[in-house]
């Protein structure tokens, strides 16, 4: 897949004022900065830097991430649905990349 | 040089060695503990060890590549203000951080870790009074993950 394709899962429906669960796995390699073993070259670290999560354009989480978060992040948070809406996820990487991924609660 | 004098020369040689290592970590701060003085302007030294975060590890990781960490807490979310993750013997210790606000719900924060070797995994968390609480756990690990 290609690198910054993620998956965001939410529940779809939650009571009003439950505690719900937003997990997202996004594809990206995640490589320190390091030495090329063959050509002694430096290879600069290539992985996500920041992630946010927003509910109905309100911030609500940010992340801040090195090159020590495994290949393949996996996120999970919590979240309290007061009202239906939409729950986005900004992430982007060291080189320039940028992505985000929205899903719906329908609170009742 | 007669064979008397080689041999105890030797031997000091060897005492010298092998002490070497031992007596290194005596000099400055280790890693961890300039990463933590750089990120949260605190000694490491300073955090005191609580009961009410749970730090959710493995204790034998499979594969250093892809350590499953949950950190959750009973501190209401509106007291906490952010969160740290260090790996003390990483190259580079620092992992992640992650601010929480109110709708957060609670204290709650899952993911995957690259773990070099066999280390303390560590929480960190700053409340809104500016104190910081820590938790920390070992992980083993058979294969490391950082190349």
């Amino acid at each position: 897949m290609a690198v910054g394709t993620g998956i965001l899962r939410v529940p779809r429906e939650a009571k009003k004022g439950e505690v719900v669960r937003v997990q997202m796995v996004i594809t990206h390699p995640m490589t320190p900065p390091r030495k090329d073993p063959q050509t002694g070259q430096e290879v600069p670290a290539y992985s996500l830097t920041k992630l946010e999560l927003f509910f109905n354009d309100k911030p609500v989480s940010t992340v801040s991430m090195g090159a020590g978060v495994s290949a393949n992040p996996f996120m999970a948070f919590t979240l309290r649905a007061e009202e239906s809406g939409v729950v986005k996820i900004v992430y982007e990487d060291n080189k320039g990349g940028k992505w985000e991924r929205t899903a719906e609660i329908r609170v009742s | 040089m007669d064979r008397r004098r080689f041999f105890a020369l030797s031997a000091f040689a060897v005492v010298g060695l092998t002490l070497a290592p031992a007596l290194q970590p005596a000099f400055g701060a280790t890693k961890l503990e300039e990463e933590v003085q750089k990120r949260l302007g605190v000694q490491l030294s300073q955090i005191k060890e609580v009961e009410d975060i749970k730090l959710t590890a493995p204790t034998i990781a499979e594969s250093g590549a892809n350590v499953p960490i949950t950190v959750e807490s009973t501190i209401p979310v509106d007291r906490v203000e952010r969160l740290w993750i260090f790996v003390d013997k990483n190259p580079v210790p620092w992992i992640a951080d992650v601010s929480f606000t109110p709708m957060n719900g609670q204290v709650f924060f899952s993911t995957r870790i690259k773990m070099g070797e066999t280390s303390n995994v560590r929480a960190i968390l700053k409340l809104k009074d500016g104190s910081y609480v820590m938790a920390t756990r070992e992980v083993k690990v058979t294969a490391g993950g950082c190349g």
